[in-house]
């Protein structure tokens, strides 16, 4: 046997892939027909996932910084040299950054170590606040924090609705599920302002001008109630709160909606009816960069709600998330709001069911996030990471600063070469490990090759480092692991390796009452009414700042793309990938930023001219890219670190990553 | 012909393994699949499994390979080039016949006249290959169309034809026929030519059922390709749809472009790597200064389509670029696999609407 099955690494799709192995190395990759998913497609960056498996560059020593470099030590010497540093730095003064790439288990036991261990809850993956948002928004509205539908059933489905984002290159083959469920018959709109090819292949594309889809998705839900559009049955039978709701939408005036968005009254009308009249509906919409903000998710999880379409067969709201083990991560408590199984922090039961259940005492203190760690003063003093490249960017200097960086890697980066101790990890194909993708599938990765001979998987060295604390812990595998979080996270309760072994993979929850998992939520077996979410100002933000305006015309936003995706850190290691990449490297050495042909037309600015993008604090040299995707009025810069986001955008990253909502009013200039 | 009883199969799998690394279709429990892989357990052959996922191409043109070693030697300005062996017998046991016909393109293009590529030569250089006729055609299959099944015609050493109990095996070499000799086949009489041949006719009617749109409009769309008929706007709204992936030349059983890549390995030794690319990313046919023959996505899927339609292009193989296989269908996230590529033609030929 060669080709050994596993998922794919790279997005929250999960799909299922066949690595080939010859002589201990990963020689290949293919796609696997019978996954539920993903039915034997891989995206681009899926079909080269063995090329970066194959990189050189791995740590495979713990490295100890001494005077400027780094020497190989012991993981003896290495455990020591954390426990005795970390013995004077009080819990709140230590920051975790997990990453979203590594499996249930070992996030599970970061955060076990980082809130029983070294009792602080300052632990959180990095700038992914859209998903934080989003699971708020879906457990405030219908007690679920995850998609509420299927993709199963999605070719089933009569409307499906895309919202923001670029789906087609953050999570490729659930753009293809929507496509192909298009071509079966179903009707397919997609809000966003940049012209995608998703919305190229819509049958109604909505283009708000930036920061107005809140604004646009209030709008279709007036719409609904004006022309009796709502279903009253469903309403009283499911929601607890529509009357309220009802009223509040009455200060949505449809004339100021389309001043804000720029969208004619017909367009929305027709969509909202579309929605109204189609028997089951989904809504997508991506959560990471380019997400949504919570009032945005808040005006869609409504919007679908009055339109009867939550908790229902083949509808659903469906949070897509862009890297492989995010919604896994959350489930595990990666957060600094959510203990494992979305328990919230707040709740000082829940503190104490955890207490026992980890036979440790537990701070409450509310932690923070790792960017707020690294914001605010010089709150922290040290701070553990995991596989990590990003923060840096903003941070650098700040974390140079850090007493103690202690640095769990599978390959060097920027990051680890400012750490002072180093561990080397396993990559994703040298262990065992579960991921639970977007549509809450938990699947299980087995060992495919042997990591490099000194290379232990991160559970095992934190387990390690727990016991050189004082803390008895005995995990002896994965699986070991597991069976504490089936003990623990509701969701998972039924799951189990035993179970995850035969089947590609299992939806949560999986409990008692669906020891097969459970393909989406249903308003009837819910067992509690879903809420509307009061917005804590409506109609705020509708109008614009006319005085920026004036001298800032234009809207900036950040975006993705295919071979960029995930800060280059991932990509950069392939080879075709990377070609791609380098490709337009080459001809934008310095970056770009996207305008629209009429305003390109109307300022006078041809391809690649330089231009100056100024906004109020700062500003930068481009090259002008010219585009039919962006609507006039608006510039795009994609999301690639380093190479290409300039000094200006640094500054900005932490505000324009945080939604798709967000822009940066900016003014255009020719440079000399 | 002779026949081989069901029985005796594993006899002659055990015979090769001796002589060769055995490869054949196999099936994966867990996920269905059936996969074309390297059998350590020589039980898990399974020649009644459907087509597989995977297209044998992997073995002789691996998805990534390193091809040869150097090390630059900056005090002596030496080169020294290590070559790696790559020569190793090989048995493919259970070939489809779509995908020897695969092989045989990537023959016509490796194993040229003017130039001749050692790597893929190396692997090629002791196979043994065993068809197996399929009996019955599997739903995306239109290699009744493309002149490449449903049975094998030439390429093999050994072409088996399962009865429903034995399977009729016929010689295509020599060494398929002293291994017939070694395992003292029976000879079958001369009704095996007749039941042979019902058998294929019996697969090819069963082919009617679904593959009507395919069969009937190939070779009117290699003479659209041919000629260059088609309307931009059919490769645009084709190319509106591609996701750019590269999944249809990977599983083509014909797709035979690679990439060069030396990595340079901590050892301060390099390796060169060949990987195979694809012509629907746009990095492909870039040029320095920016220059992009085939920038538009359509101009790309449109170059695809050439290559496995035009006649032109099959002047090279000696025949259709596409053997009917049906994978780059499955693969495909935009849907606009090779039998929905043939429809839009048709449809722009009959002017049907479309949807």
């Amino acid at each position: 046997m060669s080709y050994y099955r596993g998922i794919c690494n790279f997005c929250g799709t999960g799909c299922g892939h066949l690595l080939r192995v010859e002589g201990n190395r990963v020689r290949g990759v293919y796609p696997l027909s019978g996954h539920p998913l993903s039915h034997g497609r891989l995206c681009v960056r899926g079909w080269h996932i063995h090329e970066l498996l194959q990189t050189e560059d791995r740590i495979t020593q713990p490295l100890i910084k001494d005077g400027g470099h780094f020497r190989q030590v012991s993981y003896g010497e290495a455990l020591n040299f954390v426990t005795e540093r970390i013995r004077g730095i009080p819990g709140h003064e230590v920051a975790f950054l997990g990453s979203p790439r590594s499996s249930n288990e070992e996030n599970y036991l970061l955060g076990k170590f980082a809130r029983g261990v070294i009792k602080t809850n300052n632990l959180s993956l990095s700038s992914d606040a859209g998903q934080e948002e989003s699971a708020r928004v879906l457990l405030e509205g219908c007690g679920w924090p995850a998609m509420t539908g299927t993709l199963a059933e999605l070719r089933q489905a009569d409307f499906i609705l895309v919202v923001g984002g670029d789906l087609t290159k953050q999570n490729p083959i659930i753009a293809s599920e929507i496509h192909h469920a298009h071509r079966a018959g179903s009707f397919l709109a997609t809000i966003s302002p940049r012209k995608t090819q998703m919305a190229r292949l819509s049958q109604l594309h909505l283009r708000p001008r930036p920061g107005t889809i809140f604004c646009l998705l209030q709008g279709l839900a007036r719409i609904l109630t004006d022309e009796n559009k709502i279903d009253a049955d469903y309403l009283s039978r499911f929601t607890a709160n529509s009357q309220s709701f009802l009223k509040e939408l009455k200060q949505v005036e449809i004339d100021q909606v389309v001043e804000a968005t720029g969208i004619e009254k017909e367009q929305i009308v027709s969509l909202a009816k579309r929605l109204a009249e189609s028997d089951s509906a989904c809504a997508f919409y991506p959560t990471g960069v380019q997400s949504l903000d919570s009032r945005t998710i808040a005006a869609l999880f409504n919007l679908f709600l009055l339109a009867g379409k939550i908790g229902r067969r083949g509808s659903g709201l469906n949070p897509v998330t862009g890297i492989s083990n995010l919604l896994g991560s959350y489930d595990m408590g990666l957060s600094p709001v959510f203990l494992p199984g979305y328990a919230p922090s707040g709740d000082e039961r829940e503190w104490e069911k955890l207490e026992n259940f980890w036979q440790t005492k537990l701070d409450r203190w509310p932690g923070k996030n790792v960017d707020a760690c690294l914001s605010e003063g010089e709150s922290i003093k040290a701070l553990f990471v995991v596989d990590h490249d990003e923060e840096i960017i903003r941070h650098v200097n700040r974390i140079k600063q850090l007493d103690l960086i202690v640095y769990f890697g599978a390959y060097g980066n920027p990051f680890a070469s400012l750490a002072h101790i180093i561990f080397p990890r396993t990559s994703y194909a040298e262990g065992d490990g579960t991921y639970t993708n977007s549509e809450r599938r938990v699947q299980l990765v087995k060992k495919k090759i042997d990591p490099p001979a000194d290379v232990r998987p991160l559970w095992e060295t934190l387990t390690s480092m727990a016991r050189a604390l004082g803390h008895d812990w005995n995990y002896r595998s994965t699986e070991d692991i597991m069976d504490e979080i089936s003990q623990l996270v509701p969701y998972y309760s039924g799951l189990t390796y035993e179970k995850l072994t035969t089947r590609l993979g299992l939806k949560w929850p999986c409990d008692d009452l669906h020891p097969e998992g459970t393909d989406c939520l249903l308003a009837e077996e819910a067992g509690h009414s879903f809420q509307f979410i009061q917005a804590d100002q409506p109609g705020e933000r509708l109008a614009f700042d006319q005085e920026i305006e004036k001298d800032f015309p234009f809207k900036l936003v950040v975006g993705r793309s295919n071979y960029f995706w995930h800060q280059n850190s991932v990509m950069k290691r392939t080879f075709i990938p990377k070609r791609e990449y380098n490709a337009l490297l080459l001809l934008y050495p310095k970056g770009f930023v996207e305008i629209s042909e009429e305003d390109a037309s109307r300022l006078g600015i041809r391809e690649k001219q330089p231009v100056r993008v100024v906004a109020e604090s700062a500003e930068v040299r481009l090259a002008a890219r010219i585009s039919r995707d962006i609507l006039p009025g608006m510039l795009y810069i994609p999301y690639f670190i380093d190479e290409m986001i300039p000094e200006f955008l640094h500054r900005q990253v932490a505000d324009l990553e945080k939604n798709e909502e967000f822009f940066l009013p900016v003014r255009l200039e020719k440079a000399v | 012909m002779y026949w081989l009883k069901k029985e005796q199969l594993e006899l002659l799998v055990k015979k090769l393994a001796e002589e060769y690394k055995i490869f054949g279709p196999r099936h994966d429990r867990v996920s269905d699949e059936v996969i074309f892989d390297h059998l350590t357990d020589l039980s898990e052959l399974d020649l009644q499994a459907a087509i597989p996922y995977n297209p044998p191409k992997f073995i002789l043109f691996p998805h990534f390979e390193e091809i040869l070693k150097y090390r630059y030697e900056p005090e002596t300005k030496e080169v020294r080039i290590e070559q790696i062996n790559l020569l190793e017998p090989k048995a493919l046991i259970g070939l489809r016949s779509c995908d020897l016909t695969g092989l045989l393109c990537l023959d016509r293009f490796f194993l040229g006249q003017e130039y001749v590529d050692e790597f893929y030569l190396a692997h090629r250089k002791k196979l043994f290959i065993i068809s197996n006729t399929c009996i019955r055609p599997f739903p995306q299959c239109f290699c009744v169309c493309t002149d490449s099944g449903p049975a094998a015609k030439d390429g093999f050493d050994l072409d088996l034809t399962f009865t429903g109990r034995d399977y009729l095996v016929e010689a295509g070499s020599k060494k398929g026929q002293v291994l017939i000799d070694e395992l003292g086949l029976a000879e079958a009489g001369p009704e095996a030519s007749a039941l042979k041949k019902k058998i294929i006719d019996n697969s090819v009617s069963s082919f009617d059922s679904f593959a009507l749109e395919n069969k009937a409009w190939i070779s009117r769309a290699t003479n659209r390709l041919t000629t260059g008929f088609i309307k931009p706007e059919v490769w645009e709204y084709i190319g509106n749809q591609c996701f750019e992936c590269g999944a249809c030349s990977f599983v083509c059983p014909t797709c035979s472009c690679f990439n060069i890549e030396d990595a340079n390995l901590e050892s301060s030794e390099t390796d060169r790597l060949r990987t195979w690319d694809s012509c629907s990313f746009e990095g492909y046919t870039k040029m320095a200064g920016d220059n992009n023959p085939r920038k538009p996505v359509e101009d790309r899927r449109n170059k695809r389509f050439f290559c496995k339609l035009s006649y032109s292009q099959s002047k090279k193989y000696l025949r259709p670029g596409c053997v009917g296989c049906g994978r780059c269908a499955r693969v495909c996230p935009g849907d606009i696999g090779l039998p929905n590529v043939v429809t839009y033609i048709r449809r722009e030929i009959t002017g049907e609407s479309g949807e």
